[in-house]
């Protein structure tokens, strides 16, 4: 295969040209801040890739020639450099420095913070540790300013939704790119039943050193066609020179459901329905004596609470050891860890165990090597999607009269209402396995002083297995069991070469250059297999099946091909200027619009350095940046430009049909970005912070643009939207006290996006109550508007909304909602978003917590209609239905109970509301023991902490919670946004752990 | 040497850069599970197949991709039909909203079993309009003509239900313009060909039907396996002629089909249903086999502990339905069985059978009806065709016989099997307080196609 040939060619011809050998000598020294020896001091010969590490003692050696120059570098210090000459000794005191000095990921290489000129969002691994979840994208809520992070329900397997500056696509995918360590990863949802589950769950967040995300356009512009949404950069830790460190971290955690609801007891329900009947001219006495298998409910002996049974107490553990260290020639980093959480909802448990090995070496002077490796295994315990009447929360809706077990102990299927999802675990299992393997191998060569070649070869492979089997006293009943057996592979090769240039011209002008080629592809292949009529419930896999229903086999590949280049160039640390282009081409488009051009470019001024500033006390910081970027997106599918038939038997014979129309001048997402932004600091830096302004306008949106059924299709894929976000965001953090004893920092975002279709040819766009216009907010709400309950008579209302000859909309009120028009009454994005973490320090205990906000997103409910229905259907109602209309007069906002006949339960604005909440997203409260008491036992550091999740949520939400959505859409469009159904809370999670480090 | 070590920087350079420019071939991939429209096109094979697809996608559904199916033929075109004319008869448990708001005659824009009978039609209608363009691929005259005429029939098919579910009730010897479905002929393959056609009326709609079916009793052979043949054809010209109140076409449809199709009534009315292969009484039936197609039926008016859902069934049998039967004996009284809810249909009992869509006994009582109502005995007496259909159920014959008798064995031979609505409306009989010709009777547009096709006029009622 071409692609392995060239990799191995190329890292063949690296290997053989090794010609320059010289003349070295030992230089030794110390180094030190204000307050005694520094360790961990990188110092690394200038232009080169050798490098060290200052012990615990300060101390460092190093080989060297005379000439060249040392650079000494430590995090929050000014990176000091000396020339080696004829002394074999060079001492270095470092200094406090600017927070400019920090570095950054930025793709293809890293920047100083100093010289950055784009929107990036930098996350370091003492802010993401210690949160007991197991997905990463989870410890960044709060953490980034403009990210909006949502989990979409309480399954430990949870997807979760992240977007970065708003969405700017309507189909194609809104997920940023993930790239671990220049690996971009497969993040495809296998999920068997829709529920999605999060790719990233098989990640250990313990690994992680850094997350960078790439926000604006000059930034992403780099990874070009994929870069869109963002891109969120995470690179693991690495091994460093000196002494073996063995870091050993354990914990375990109580968790509950972090909102229950409250619904009506056996007695209310009883005297609401007999009341609904009555005021039908009927009554549920028999019904009553179904449910309750007998007459005992007029005698209250049964009263059950199913939804005590669906949300019960879970847990968290987490036992990690890392070994990471090195020498002058080799640095590795090695982890295991295991990880379990049993979810809060029954029946949802998940196990991952991982190991990691990072290891890189310098074969010479100028060749290096290395490879970064992570196997996991992930093991997950799964239940139905929020749409299944098998699903836990499905519970909620059951009848309190019945019991929930017979008196042998089996789940009670007879007297319910609905199917009884405790015969899921009871008769049932459903287990899936992802066995992922992410691996880079890489090799860095050093031409000249100045360049370097670089070639990465990553792969990333991720293998689901998923199994599911439903017994004979499921849902399967009738045809004696039901089991599917499903096998997902997906692999993807990655190839990326490139030089890096770097100069130093005179004093402190650099330049920057990157050029270099990358190719992508990925690869999936799919098998099922689905059967029926097993002879036993103990027999639980296909070979035990008479009868194989279904099955089928697929797959699919796509790939990309881009060229990219960047230059940077800082003009006496001053003046910044960047730009970059990418060219990238796809097989997801037609032949005629194969490739597309990506430019980007920025530039800055740090003030704060000019002669009139330099020594100002009040601004030790003034820099003001521009950038502006093209970025596109290509998550489509894989042949969307194309008109297709596909084979679909009737009764075992072959057949074909069209399954879908193509536009075959179909083309790239196109999204065009500006950000103007100012990064100040006053005081000596005791505050700083960032504020940014950005306009991104996404042309050629993809969309499938309904067709009028009478064409035989439903839909096309085409290119014919216009998107525009624009928002404010705004980063402070401040040094509130720093003494010896105590510190406290703090550190808040917050962001505003508003965004708007800007075109739609073909007009509106409308699924379910979601709707795209031109001109408003993009997956509005849109529905009838309920106007309350009249008083007289307990009819639901709603605003008529026709309009009227002087465009006012009617608002008179109608009992009839197939006359009431529907309106656009709310939107499922926020206006705001923020988040503010506090990090205090008091001697040896540390503590830290973050809250995070979101204002202006609406939630709908669609379960409402069957759960808070004034018992038009025999569903178990909410409480708040008890405040049902009853006679004539009474004000309220729930219609009379009248069963069977939809009063009040349309589609409306009657289950839509706002979902502002602040919540006390996580909470760290640690305390390390003194470094004497270390000392004797020969220990570097232990650690005692407790960590909170989700503990406190304040909302006028009355959900379950104002983030959690229907997860059997979730996957299905990005149009239908907003929406909860039978959907699971969060967890509320207590943990308490131990580190230790050697 | 010498040369390659001072040059050796740059000679690298150079090599690394030729290596990794030539990739760009590997752009060019063919989907795996598809096939250009050029190709499927392209042979006899690949259009007979197409053909095929057409009974899938009517039955089950599969344009949208084989996760959705829409069960139109299979179960959601009868339970609108049924719901829609039941005032009493019928109980629905159900917990989907859809057949609810048949049943309530509440029905929204948004009703989703109307966007699918809707969309689901126009598919079939557009696979048949991709055969019948594609007919010069055929070197086989005979061949040829069965294809044409199957694609004609299942055309026809969709044009009928079309009218008469978006469409208000035909009535004999009116111009009939009141607005039915488009008509569209012209095969869609590509993006250029999408239209947006305005309403055509219930006249044109029938006579296209007719059209179609006429054709296709022409072209069809007298027996296609398990598809479309000249008997299926000339049965729903029947059917449709009897629709239109036109017995003197209907009557001569019907007696072809009983005295030359070669069908039989099954010897006891059982025999007539669960079967997993045609009767000698199917005329045509929708195949269902465990591994395709869901028998929507059974989903519906099935107990859960014969594979229908959780209403135990959906569509339960309440007792003044009983009343039709004027004899205790007769077996059609006793097709039923009791769940720990209450009575369901035997008809639709077994979950994998197959399903029939017209049964000789249908042309018996179109034959009956007709020669009644226009004092005639073409072929058989009145009399004897209904006696006939009383006989194989065990119930007593009768000496004298009115229109009324042959209305009402209509309803105990037929019952639950999609005919309600239609012959309600055919009759001008009321469904509770509603008269046949009531808005509320009428699937609206769907929503959606409205949304999509501004020429699209929305019935009266609905906005």
């Amino acid at each position: 295969m071409k692609t392995k040939r060239f990799s191995l060619l190329t890292l063949l011809l690296v290997l053989l040209m090794q010609f320059s050998f010289a003349q070295q000598k030992t230089i030794s020294g110390t180094v030190t801040d204000d307050s005694g020896p520094l360790p961990g001091v990188n110092v690394i010969i200038k232009g080169t890739i050798n490098g060290t590490q200052t012990d615990f003692d300060g101390k460092y050696t190093i080989q060297a020639n005379v000439g060249d120059i040392l650079v000494f570098s430590f995090v929050g210090m000014t990176t000091h450099q000396a020339t080696v000459g004829a002394s074999d000794i060079i001492d270095v005191t470092l200094e406090t420095g600017n927070v400019l000095d920090e570095v950054v990921v930025v793709g293809f290489g890293t920047q100083s913070k100093r010289r950055v000129t784009d929107n990036i969002a930098s996350v370091s691994a003492k802010e993401i540790g210690e949160i007991p979840t197991p997905s990463i994208q989870s410890t960044l809520s709060g953490k980034a300013s403009g990210v909006q992070i949502t989990q979409i329900n309480g399954k430990v397997e949870g997807g979760i939704k992240v977007r970065v500056r708003g969405v700017s696509t309507i189909t194609s995918s809104q997920e940023p790119l993930y790239v671990v360590d220049g690996v971009p990863l497969i993040n495809s949802d296998e999920s068997i039943n829709n529920s999605p589950i999060n790719p990233l769950v098989t990640i250990n967040p313990n690994d992680i050193e850094s997350i960078d995300i790439l926000k604006d356009a000059s930034s992403a512009a780099i990874y070009g066609a994929r870069g869109s949404n963002g891109v969120i950069i995470i690179t693991t830790k690495q091994g460093r020179q000196g002494k073996t460190k063995v870091s050993i971290n354990s914990s375990y955690g109580w968790s509950e459901a972090a909102n229950t609801r409250e619904w009506l007891n056996a007695a209310e329900y009883v005297e609401l329905f007999t009341e609904s009947f009555a005021n039908v001219g009927g009554s549920p006495d028999g019904d009553f004596d179904f449910f309750a298998g007998g007459d005992g409910w007029r005698r209250g002996e049964i009263d059950t609470d199913w939804q005590d049974l669906a949300l019960v107490n879970g847990s968290t553990s987490d036992y990690g050891v890392s070994v990471s260290g090195g020498s002058e020639k080799t640095r590795f980093f090695i982890s295991g860890a295991y990880h379990n959480t049993e979810g809060i909802v029954r029946g949802n448990e998940l196990d991952r165990y991982s190991f990691r090995a990072n290891i890189d070496h310098n074969i010479s002077e100028k060749l290096r090597i290395g490879s970064n490796t992570n196997f996991s295994k992930t093991i997950i315990d799964r239940i139905s999607n929020d749409n299944a009447f098998a699903t836990p929360l499905q519970a909620i809706a059951q009848v309190p009269i019945s019991r929930p077990f017979n008196d042998d102990g089996t789940p009670n299927n007879d007297t319910t209402l609905y199917y009884n999802f405790l015969t899921e675990e009871f008769n049932g299992d459903f287990q899936t396995n992802i066995w992922r393997i992410t691996t880079n191998l890489f090799g860095e060569y050093s031409l000249t002083q100045d360049l370097k070649f670089r070639t990465d070869f990553g792969y990333d492979f991720n293998n689901q297995v998923a199994e599911r089997f439903s017994g004979s006293l499921t849902e399967s009943a009738s045809v004696g069991g039901f089991g599917t057996a499903n096998a997902v592979e997906t692999e993807r090769y990655n190839l990326n070469s490139y030089f890096s240039y770097n100069k130093l011209f005179g004093d402190n002008n650099y330049l920057d250059v990157v050029l270099g080629m990358g190719f992508e592809e990925t690869r999936r292949k799919l098998q099922f297999l689905q059967a029926q009529g097993f002879p036993s419930d103990d027999l639980q896999t296909l070979d035990s099946a008479s009868d194989i229903v279904q099955g089928g086999s697929n797959r699919t590949t796509f790939n990309f091909l881009s060229y990219f280049a960047r230059a940077t160039y800082s003009i006496q640390d001053k003046y910044l200027l960047k730009a970059s282009l990418r060219y990238d081409g796809s097989s997801r488009f037609g032949k005629d619009n194969r490739y597309g051009w990506f430019p980007a470019a920025s530039a800055g001024w740090i003030i704060s350095e000019e002669d009139f500033l330099v020594d100002s006390e009040t601004f030790s910081l003034l820099k003001i940046r521009g950038s502006w970027g093209i970025t596109g997106n290509a998550g489509i599918g894989d042949f969307a430009s194309r008109s297709l038939f596909q084979g679909s038997p009737y009764n075992q014979r072959a057949a074909l049909a069209p399954t879908q129309l193509g536009d075959p001048s179909l083309k790239w997402e196109t999204t065009t970005q500006y950000d103007f932004g100012i990064d100040f600091g006053f005081l000596n830096n005791r505050i700083t912070g960032e504020l940014d302004y950005y306009v991104k306008n996404t042309d050629d949106i993809l969309l499938n643009e309904p067709l009028p059924g009478t064409s035989g299709f439903p839909n096309i894929t085409r290119n014919v939207g216009k998107m525009e976000n624009k928002g404010l965001e705004f980063v402070l953090k401040t040094k509130n006290i720093i003494t010896d004893h105590f510190t406290w920092n703090t550190s808040f975002n917050i962001a505003n996006n508003k965004n708007e279709v800007t075109d739609l040819p073909g007009g509106d766009i409308i699924l379910g109550r979601s709707l795209v216009r031109k001109g408003e907010t993009a997956s509005s709400f849109y529905m009838i508007e309920y106007a309350g309950v009249n008083v007289n008579n307990g009819d639901a209302e709603y605003y008529l909304n026709t309009v009227l000859p002087d465009g006012s909309f009617d608002r008179a009120k109608t009992n009839n909602p197939n006359l009431a028009q529907r309106v656009i009454v709310g939107s499922p994005y926020p206006d705001l978003i923020g988040g503010l973490t506090n990090n205090l320090t008091y001697k040896d205990f540390d503590l830290s917590f973050t809250f995070q906000g979101q204002w202006g997103a609406d939630l709908y409910n669609n379960g409402g209609r069957f759960q808070s229905a004034n018992a038009d259907f025999y569903d178990n109602q909410s409480r708040d239905q008890l405040n049902r209309w009853q006679q004539p007069g009474d004000i309220t906002n729930v219609p009379q109970a009248r069963f069977g006949e939809s009063n009040g339960t349309q589609h409306s604005s009657r289950y839509l509301q706002n979902a502002d909440f602040i919540r006390l997203r996580n909470m760290s409260l640690g305390y390390s023991l003194p470094n004497s008491v270390t000392e004797k036992i020969n220990v570097g550091r232990i650690r005692l902490y407790f960590t909170g999740f989700n503990l406190l949520t304040f909302t006028d939400y009355d959900g379950y919670d104002p983030e959690s959505t229907d997860d059997s859409t979730a996957a299905a469009n990005n149009i239908q946004v907003g929406e909860t159904f039978y959907s699971a809370p969060p967890a509320r999670t207590y943990t308490l752990g131990l580190n230790i480090d050697f | 040497m010498k040369f390659i070590y001072k040059n050796s920087n740059l000679l690298l350079v150079l090599t690394l850069v030729t290596i990794i420019i030539s990739c760009d071939n590997k752009l060019d991939l063919e989907p795996a599970q598809s096939l250009d429209p050029g190709v499927a096109t392209g042979s006899p094979e690949n259009i007979r197949s197409i053909l095929v697809g057409m009974y899938d996608e009517a039955a089950h559904g599969s344009a949208e991709g084989p996760t959705l199916e829409e069960n139109i033929y299979g179960g959601s075109i009868n339970i609108t039909s049924e719901l829609l004319a039941n005032s009493g008869d019928l109980q629905w448990n159900g917990t989907f909203l859809e057949p609810r708001e048949f049943n309530l005659k509440q029905i929204t824009t948004t009703n989703t079993f109307v966007r699918n009978i809707w969309l689901n039609g126009y598919e079939v209608n557009n696979q048949a309009n991709i055969v019948l363009a594609n007919l010069d691929k055929f070197d086989d005259a005979d061949e040829k003509n069965k294809i044409e005429g199957e694609a004609k029939f299942l055309r026809a098919l969709t044009y009928f239900d079309l009218t008469r579910f978006y469409g208000k009730q035909y009535e004999a010897g009116q111009t009939n313009s009141q607005l039915a479905a488009p008509i569209v002929l012209d095969a869609v393959l590509g993006p250029a060909d999408v239209t947006e056609p305005l309403r055509n009326t219930v006249e044109e709609v029938y006579n296209q039907v007719i059209n179609d079916l006429t054709s296709a009793i022409s072209l069809l052979p007298n027996s296609n396996d398990i598809f479309a043949d000249k008997y299926a054809a000339q049965a729903l010209l029947a059917r449709v002629y009897l629709q239109q109140g036109d017995y003197q076409n209907a009557l001569n449809a019907a007696n072809e089909v009983i005295q030359n199709s070669g069908h039989s009534l099954a010897t006891n009315f059982g025999g007539a249903f669960n079967n997993n292969e045609d009767s000698s009484e199917d005329i045509f039936a929708w195949q269902i086999t465990s591994q395709d197609g869901e028998n929507d039926m059974n989903t519906f008016w099935g107990g859960s502990d014969f594979g229908g859902r959780s209403g135990n069934p959906d569509v339960e049998i309440n007792d003044p339905f009983l009343t039709v039967y004027n004899d205790n004996n007769d077996d059609r009284r006793a097709f039923f069985y009791d769940t720990s809810r209450g009575r369901a249909t035997t008809k639709w009992q077994s979950e994998f059978a197959n399903i029939p869509f017209i049964r000789l006994a249908e042309m018996y009582l179109i034959r009956a009806e007709s020669n009644q109502r226009l004092s005639s005995s073409v072929g058989a007496a009145p009399l004897e065709d209904i006696n006939v259909l009383r006989n194989r159920a065990n119930a007593s014959a009768f000496g004298a016989i009115t229109l009324n008798d042959i209305l009402n064995e209509r309803k105990r031979e037929l019952s639950f099997e999609g005919h309600a609505i239609h012959d309600a409306r055919r009759l001008k009989e009321n469904i509770g307080t509603l008269s046949y010709d009531d808005n509320t009777l009428v699937l609206p547009i769907p929503q959606r196609e409205t949304d999509a096709n501004p020429n699209l006029e929305q019935n009266p009622g609905y906005n």
